[in-house]
């Protein structure tokens, strides 16, 4: 159950026990399964399956329907074992259970009687698995399979040299690793089950439905006889092992060991397997001592991480063996089964490891969620995943790297072939682990360790954090006939009194590099506009046409900016050019343009050379600790930035490029979104480094929740405590208090926003020539094509046509023309409802007309068109005809 | 028919003669054959498709874990907004809930997200059991509606109680139930709804991106990329346009009569289909320079599409296609489109086509089509290699079967991250197809 709930799974860590009896069954020969339950648990189960091993899964299903639940499922299950039976010539039927076949209290034992009582010559063998989906996870399915075939099967309890060996899920290439080992031991096994062939199968010219590999009856039948029992799995419970089954029926001793992860696990299994007359081969001998090499190459870096693993139990205890050997601390180790032991059996390896590191808080979760996963994994500073794919939507939002494992894998392909089991697995394993740890190592050290060592020159820690090297000189006013101090005169946001000047906003820049989290991105940018705004973008092109209209009907138009929706320099490219054709066309314009200031330092150059005059940069902090609660991410230079990390190099560069403009004489002002609790204590403080930095004028503004935004539920910022707070700045700075925070699209003045009637070309009076025109009824089902009898249509679509174009008018409801319930109800006279419905029309266009409404029709004066064709066609024919 | 074809399925097979003609059609609309491997799912699975991309709703499915688990955010629908539909809400019922009931769990669960989240809008599936064990969900919703004074509603969908067809049903019905309170009387009419589009990879976007080119507004996506904000404005739209017949034509039918918004069925994929549904919306909503624009529109887009699709013919000649969807729409949708490209269908097949569209199917294809209602693995396996199939179109559980029968395979389900729809989907259909048929890991088998 999740974190912050208790009656609700979010996001499950697990799935249902059919899933796992009817993977079990997979690795039996010729065996075919049947879930007994309702349609949809094989068909998703299949998908589930198929996605992950790239095979086709054929399940089937007694398809219950209401019936089947009200009287029993037993006709349908028995005529179900027949099809089956004739379609797969299987040797072995598996019958899983599902919720409702358990519920409705199925004898599937007494119902496969039934089947052999009717078909005495049936030599197919029939087993039940009680699996219902309430009752635990694929991880109990699985076993309770075998537990089942073991029970169910002709045991031959003749003595023999053979050792059993009993697994769960593990991957087909680890399967197929397994049987390699025992086979170069020496050793003469049998393995339940073998999923090895049937669930990674090749390609050849013959397919065969119902695939050839997987534990033979033959095979399984000697397993009561069999020297010695190894049950790979401790977790599962006494009722559920095939071990003890045989061990208590049959006398074979049996010892449950660890999957073989790692070098305990591993070297334990070996050292059983010889006892059991193994040769160890040399093979086997040099696999370990590289796999020994790699752990000592890797070990300085398998440190650097904090694992969380999740999965089935074994599959778990596996891999926290395996990081434990490593010095991988794992400090979330999650499984979505009830499972008694699971803490006991793990928590020894996890204080081994994290002791000497002084990691002293970890997690360990039975019945978890994967909301609870996640929220343990942010909590403890998880740096990386291991499992499967479920995991990717948290590893995603967390930005890790998920190492996947076990099943199911569904964003990858290969799924089947990954392997853990062995030297050779570990191995591989412990590679894809630390390679991630290096992964994040490389793209980061360079950055953090600068961030935290080098304070710079003279001019202060901030200033010379600028990632980006500044380009230009010292500032040399370009001379110019207006100067952006001019310019500020008429420009509506600089200078209140600017109000009878208009400004255009245009909308070319869609994209952000920073997402703060009082925005969300189907939205415009909330610092510039209303939130739940949004804008059609316009290209360049677009833009400067949309200038050019503005302009001939709104003389009083003066300013130029690109206000997003995005960030004006997140798209530099169209920014550049949208200015470029404005500047050629009227070159007295001015220029404004609003920035979250990321790429300042990079652009502000530019910006000047494209006649720039006015820049505002929404800075709302100048604290990286505060930047962190404010920017979930910063998109820079091909990297994503979290955390402070994102927030200082955010604020370098604002810092940096806001000084170089103000160097180079540009008028710059500063926007403050005021985030009560967050920053409104700071806010002061970041007034007075506009001051410093020579910025014209802050505009504080409140924060409007957006919807869906992490900011969402923050408190609202009153008009009262804004104004006092701008009040309170007002000491060190101007201050902005006309703000309308507009649309990425204004046009017009800053109290009459005209953007509506830009929006699309304006209304022009287009009168159509109207030429003869003829009425046509259209019979159709598809909607697409005339495909449908007149007889019984429900429904028409009008249309009319001079034989140029076909234009649809309406579509009318056969119903709605009908005299009175007696009328219609008689079929006859259903006819005489359609001819109501289309009796202005000229034709009548059908798939087919009978003889009668024929008639009708024509004592109407309704011409017939019987065709199949696509619907305008056939009415622009018919006009012709 | 040969071997591998059960008794019971032979009525649900038909290969098309024109000459002899075939009276009684195919058998569809009727229960899965017990055991003989439907490719279909359930109730629940249809309900759960159409409602899946209101994506601000809490989707609680209330019965134990694998219906949730095996639902969980597998489907593209894109979301331009919120990402709570991506997640997975179950009350995870076990042995002991089963045994005592499960409506407290219910009402504790919905406290819970209410008190944590501040929904707007819950949907609670119920699955197989839960009828079953006498749970009253209806009465849960409606409490907990009531307490807080919020949209809950339940949809009792046992996987058991028909096909997915009926859990589409059950989808409208919810979706009537979100829409219904929010109608005013005397509310000015105007844009259109988009019905039946669930906008896999985008393609809401892209249908919606044209109507913005051609100036008609629309007001509601309903079952793409839809938010329960927008759903309430649904009943100010002046025309339904329905894309997906199969699984929203009940609901444009009770929009229509109860809300007197009339409905048109349309088509977004392929040139013809895109073009003739854009006009046909101008001429009902628009004025004459909306059809102006319109007209303008699609030809330049048609010229775009048809010069692409030129090009790539000449790879498919001579080439067969086989073809498994869900429903008759598509299929129908498919045939066309692979006619525009000069492929030629040899085998077509849909889990739950209902008789009419399977008279239109039977009206596209040429004799010795297969025609299939509700098939399996191995007629599949057996009609595809009958009919030398070059590539085979349908969901995932498909794919791998026609991998391992040497046969190229275009993914046209709910999980797509291609999108098919409109003029852009033309071109990223005939990449598709073209990629996969003319690969060369065919030349080795």
């Amino acid at each position: 159950m999740g974190y912050n709930f208790t009656n609700l799974n979010v996001n499950p860590c697990k799935m249902c026990m059919p899933m796992g009896a009817v993977t079990a069954l997979y690795g039996i020969k010729r065996c075919m399964s049947i879930l007994h339950g309702s349609q949809g648990c094989s068909t998703y189960i299949r998908r589930h399956m198929a996605t992950h091993y790239n095979e086709p899964v054929d399940i089937a299903s007694s398809s219950l329907s209401e019936e089947g639940t009200v009287f029993g499922g037993a006709d349908n299950l028995l005529k179900g074992l027949a099809n089956m039976i004739r379609m797969y010539q299987p040797e072995v039927i598996g019958v899983a259970t599902t919720c409702l076949a358990e519920t409705i209290g199925e004898d599937v034992p007494a119902i496969i009687r039934r089947f052999y009582m009717a078909n005495p010559d049936c030599k197919v063998k029939i087993i039940p698995v009680s699996s219902a989906g309430y009752a635990g996870t694929q991880y109990e399915g699985f076993f309770r399979s075998l537990r089942a075939i073991v029970e169910y099967a002709e045991m031959d309890e003749t003595k023999n040299n053979k050792v059993n060996i009993i697994t769960g899920a593990i991957s087909p290439a680890d399967t197929r690793y397994l049987k390699n080992l025992l086979t170069e031991l020496g050793i003469d096994y049998i393995l339940l089950p073998d999923l090895s062939e049937n669930l990674d199968g090749g390609h050849s010219d013959v397919y065969n439905r119902l695939p050839d590999g997987g534990t033979s009856l033959a095979e399984i039948a000697h397993m009561a006889g069999a020297q010695y029992t190894i049950e790979l799995s401790t977790f599962i419970s006494d009722e559920s092992s095939p071990g003890k089954y045989l061990a208590d029926t049959y006398g074979v001793p049996y010892v449950r060991m660890d999957l073989p992860t790692g070098v305990r696990a591993m070297d334990a299994l070996v050292a059983k397997l010889v006892e059991f007359g193994g040769k160890i081969p040399v093979k086997l001998q040099k696999e370990r001592e590289r796999y020994l090499d790699a752990m000592i190459d890797s070990h300085k870096y398998s440190a650097l991480g904090r694992a969380a693993v999740f999965g089935e139990p074994d599959f778990v205890k596996a891999v926290i063996q395996l990081c434990a050997e490593n010095g991988i601390v794992p400090v979330v180790s999650a499984t979505g089964s009830a499972c008694k032991m699971f803490h006991e059996q793990i928590e020894p390896d996890i204080k081994a490891v994290a002791a000497p590191v002084f990691v002293e808080r970890y997690a360990m979760v039975d019945d978890a969620d994967f909301e609870m996963i996640e929220k343990l994994m942010v909590d403890l500073k998880v740096n990386v995943m291991i499992g499967n794919s479920d995991g990717r939507r948290v590893a995603q939002r967390l930005s890790l790297d998920l190492i996947r494992c076990a099943f199911p894998i569904h964003d990858q392909i290969g799924g089947q072939r990954i392997q853990m089991l062995g030297y050779d697995g570990s191995l591989q394993l412990l590679d894809r682990i630390v390679n991630s740890l290096l992964g994040a190592r490389e793209h980061t050290f360079r950055e953090e360790l600068y961030n935290k060592y080098y304070l710079g020159g003279e001019t202060g820690k901030m200033e010379t954090q600028a990632v980006v090297e500044m380009k230009g000189e010292v500032p040399v006013m370009a001379e110019k006939v207006i100067s952006p101090a001019d310019k500020t005169e008429t420009h509506p946001c600089f200078n209140c009194s600017g109000g009878q000047y208009a400004r255009i906003h245009l909308p070319i820049a869609p994209k952000c590099n920073v997402q703060c989290n009082y925005c969300l991105r189907k939205y415009d940018c909330p610092n510039e506009s209303r939130p739940g705004v949004t804008t059609q973008i316009l290209n360049p092109e677009e833009a400067f046409a949309k200038y050019k209209l503005v302009k001939a009907n709104m003389p009083n138009l003066k300013v130029v900016g690109i206000a997003g929706p995005g960030d004006s320099l997140a798209n530099f490219s169209q920014t550049k050019q949208t200015l470029s054709l404005i500047k050629e066309y009227d070159p007295d314009v001015t220029f404004c343009l609003s920035t979250n200031g990321l790429m300042l330092p990079m652009y502000a150059q530019d910006l000047i050379d494209l006649g720039v005059s006015h820049v505002t940069v929404t800075m709302n902090t100048i604290s990286p600790k505060i930047g962190a609660q404010i920017y979930q991410y910063v998109n820079y230079m091909g990297f994503r930035y979290t955390g402070e990390q994102g927030a200082t190099i955010l604020l370098a560069n604002q810092l940096a490029g806001i000084k170089y403009l103000t160097d180079h004489g540009i008028v710059c002002k500063i926007n403050i979104v005021m985030l009560k609790g967050i920053n409104d204590e700071e806010i002061e403080a970041v007034v007075q480094k506009a001051k410093e930095l020579h910025c014209e004028i802050t505009n504080i503004m409140q924060l409007i929740p957006v919807k869906g935004s992490t900011f969402e539920d923050m408190p609202l910022v009153s008009n009262k405590e804004i104004t006092a707070m701008r009040k309170k700045c007002e000491g060190h700075m101007k201050q902005m208090y006309h703000c309308r925070q507009c649309r990425a699209d204004a046009v017009g003045t800053l109290d009459n926003d005209e953007s509506i009637n830009y929006q699309m070309k304006q209304e022009t009076n287009v009168i159509a020539i109207k030429k003869e025109r003829q009425r046509f009824a259209v019979a159709t089902k598809s909607g697409m094509l005339v495909d449908q009898h007149f007889g019984h249509a429900q429904e028409f679509y009008i249309y009319e046509s001079d034989g140029e174009t076909a234009n649809f008018i309406e579509k009318r409801n056969v119903d709605k023309y009908c005299n009175g319930p007696d009328v219609c109800e008689d079929k006859v006279d259903k006819i005489e409802s359609i001819l109501q419905t289309i009796k202005d029309c000229s034709a009548v266009l059908a798939l087919r007309v009978g003889e009668s409404p024929s008639r009708r029709l024509e004592a109407l004066g309704i011409r017939i068109v019987v065709t199949y064709d696509r619907i305008e066609e056939a009415v622009k024919k018919a006009a012709n005809q | 028919m040969g071997a591998g074809i059960l008794e019971e399925r032979k009525e649900s097979i038909l290969v098309k003669d024109h000459c002899s003609g075939n009276g009684k059609g195919i058998q569809c609309e009727t229960q899965s054959v017990s055991g003989a491997v439907s490719q279909r799912a359930c109730v629940y699975c249809g309900a759960r498709v159409v409602l899946n991309p209101i994506t601000d709703a809490y989707h609680i499915v209330h019965g134990p874990i694998g219906c949730a688990s095996y639902t969980w955010d597998i489907r593209g629908s894109l979301s331009s907004g919120s990402d709570i539909y991506r997640n997975s809400f179950s009350t995870d019922l076990r042995e002991l809930d089963v045994i005592f009931g499960g409506e407290k769990k219910l009402t504790a669960a919905i406290d819970e997200i209410v008190a944590l989240h501040k929904p707007k809008l819950i949907f609670v599936y119920a699955t197989c059991i839960v009828g079953v064990i006498g749970d009253d969900i209806e009465a849960v919703c409606k409490a907990a509606s009531t307490k807080y004074n919020l949209c809950v509603i339940p949809i009792k969908a046992p996987g058991f109680s028909g096909t997915k067809t009926l859990g589409y049903k059950m989808a409208c019905n919810a979706i009537m139930e979100v829409i219904k309170p929010h109608v005013q009387a005397g509310q000015i009419k105007k844009g259109i709804n988009i019905l039946g589009d669930f906008n896999l990879a985008g393609e809401m976007w892209i249908i919606k991106n044209y109507f913005d080119k051609i100036g008609v507004k629309v007001v509601s996506t309903i079952t793409g990329d839809a938010s329960y904000d927008t759903l309430i404005q649904a009943s100010t739209a002046e025309l339904n346009i329905v894309q997906c017949a199969g699984s929203s034509t009940y609901l444009a039918t009770r929009m229509e009569e109860e809300l007197n918004i009339p409905y048109i069925k349309v088509s977004f994929f392929g040139v013809e289909d895109t073009t003739s549904s854009l006009l046909r919306v101008a001429q009902a909503v628009g004025d004459a320079e909306t059809l102006a624009r319109t007209e303008t529109f699609v030809q330049e887009q048609s010229k775009i599409a048809q010069e692409f699709l030129e090009k790539y013919k000449r790879n498919f000649i001579g080439k067969k296609a086989a073809i498994y969807v869900g429903g008759g729409f598509k299929a129908i949708s498919l045939i066309r489109q692979f006619n525009e490209m000069g492929i030629k269908t040899v085998v077509v097949g849909t889990q739950t086509g209902k008789k009419e569209d399977y008279d239109i199917i039977e009206s596209l294809v040429e004799d010795d089509t297969v025609i299939l209602d509700d098939t399996n693995p191995a007629e599949l396996e057996k009609f595809m290699k009958e009919k030398e199939a070059d590539i085979l179109v349908g969901g995932v559980k498909e794919r791998p079967l026609a991998y391992k029968l040497g046969i190229a395979f275009c993914d046209h389900n709910h999980e797509r991250k291609h999108a098919l729809g409109g003029y852009e989907g033309v071109i990223n259909f005939t990449q598709e197809v073209n990629l996969t048929m003319n690969s060369p890991v065919w030349r080795y088998l």
